[in-house]
């Protein structure tokens, strides 16, 4: 706990000097579709026949909807995220990272400013979420643990499309920056993340039933698959004019360029998972 | 156009495969799949689209009630004899 103490005082520090206004981004009035959106490497359809025979007026077409429902995606993640953070906030035993929480609740809900600001001005929606979570029995600080590596987990994969995307000159300069401003948050969100799943591991996990503890495994490794299934979105598609958009999502969801693609972006994540003992096993993904 | 048993058929076939957990001689249209694990909460996403892939009609998961994936008589009542939406 002294060590996340010490990580908690410094991330404060750094969150209060970078503090933003998300209100003084200038949103351009309305933006040629003409465009890339998204990096055409993190298109969910690259290198898949159906991209293949898309010209580039088409992929350009794609990459837009691609980046709606990459905000989307991230929207709805950060929505339940808000959730857990504000039902731990002055939680009893979270004392010394509740400081950090309140800067976490108000960065994340920034975040949502500048998604959500890109998805109803140029596209008129946000694409819907299709997750449900059913309620079940944790054994003890399973569920906190299980709470902070779902985050992880699902911010280390956005961060590494982020970090790529902000970097990309060929992308439209407010994309860019949405991808920019996200990262500039989310790289301290995740050293909080790393930090505070390695810890709950270690307090929790040694008292849980191995039946328990290959159950979490488990969940984590579906969770990670169930998080890159977000990114191959058949509505996506039809609004990008592609015919049969659901056999494009199995398509390209099974073509192995795609399952290489999610084991190297998720590869700092799964490397982080496995040298602390939490996964015992690689995801197949 | 599927008749009811096709729907029924491709319901049973989807779960099993997706599962893993359960063989088909085992799964009937009242075995409850949620409440058994035999459909995790992870994998309601890809039924979802599965099914409305099969209906051809979009499902607003904000609108569905309680217990619609209860089992494959509650999935084919809801998605099959109405109750969900049409895609625009």
């Amino acid at each position: 706990m002294a060590e996340i103490a010490r990580t908690v005082e410094r991330l404060c520090e750094v969150s209060i000097k970078d503090y933003v206004n998300p209100y003084d981004l200038e949103w351009p009035e309305s933006l040629d579709k003409a465009q890339w959106f998204t990096s055409p490497e993190l298109i969910s359809l690259y290198e898949t026949p159906t991209y293949e025979r898309l010209g580039e007026a088409a992929r350009k077409r794609l990459s837009f909807f691609e980046a709606v429902n990459f905000f989307s995606i991230n929207i709805h993640g950060e929505k339940s995220l808000i959730e857990g953070l504000a039902a731990r906030l002055y939680k009893k035993g979270n004392d010394g990272i509740s400081s950090y929480l309140h800067h976490f609740l108000d960065e994340e809900n920034k975040h949502m400013v500048y998604f959500g600001g890109f998805c109803t001005r140029y596209a008129g929606k946000v694409y819907p979420d299709k997750k449900l979570v059913f309620r079940r029995e944790y054994a003890r600080g399973e569920e906190d643990f299980l709470f902070f590596a779902k985050v992880l987990i699902f911010e280390e994969i956005v961060d590494v499309y982020n970090v790529t995307m902000a970097r990309d000159e060929r992308l439209v300069e407010i994309a860019r920056r949405i991808n920019m401003l996200h990262h500039r948050d989310e790289a301290r969100h995740l050293v909080f993340g790393r930090q505070i799943v390695k810890e709950l591991f270690a307090r929790h996990s040694p008292s849980w039933p191995s039946e328990a503890l290959r159950g979490a495994r488990e969940y984590l490794k579906n969770y990670l698959v169930s998080t890159w299934k977000e990114y191959y979105n058949p509505e996506v598609y039809r609004d990008a004019g592609i015919e049969a958009p659901y056999e494009a999502r199995e398509e390209a969801f099974h073509t192995e360029s795609s399952r290489a693609h999610r084991r190297r972006i998720s590869e700092g994540c799964t490397r982080f998972l496995l040298d602390n003992g939490i996964l015992d096993e690689e995801p197949a993904l | 156009m599927r008749t009811e048993e096709e729907i029924r058929q491709s319901l049973r076939d989807w779960i099993i495969k997706t599962s893993g957990k359960i063989l088909p001689e085992e799964l009937t249209d009242e075995t409850p799949i949620i409440e058994r694990r035999i459909i995790s909460s992870l994998q309601v996403m890809d039924l979802i689209l599965f099914l409305e892939r099969l209906s051809n009609k979009a499902i607003e998961v904000d609108d569905l009630k309680p217990g619609v994936f209860q089992n494959i008589d509650s999935i084919y009542k809801n998605f099959f004899e109405g109750g969900s939406i049409d895609r625009p």
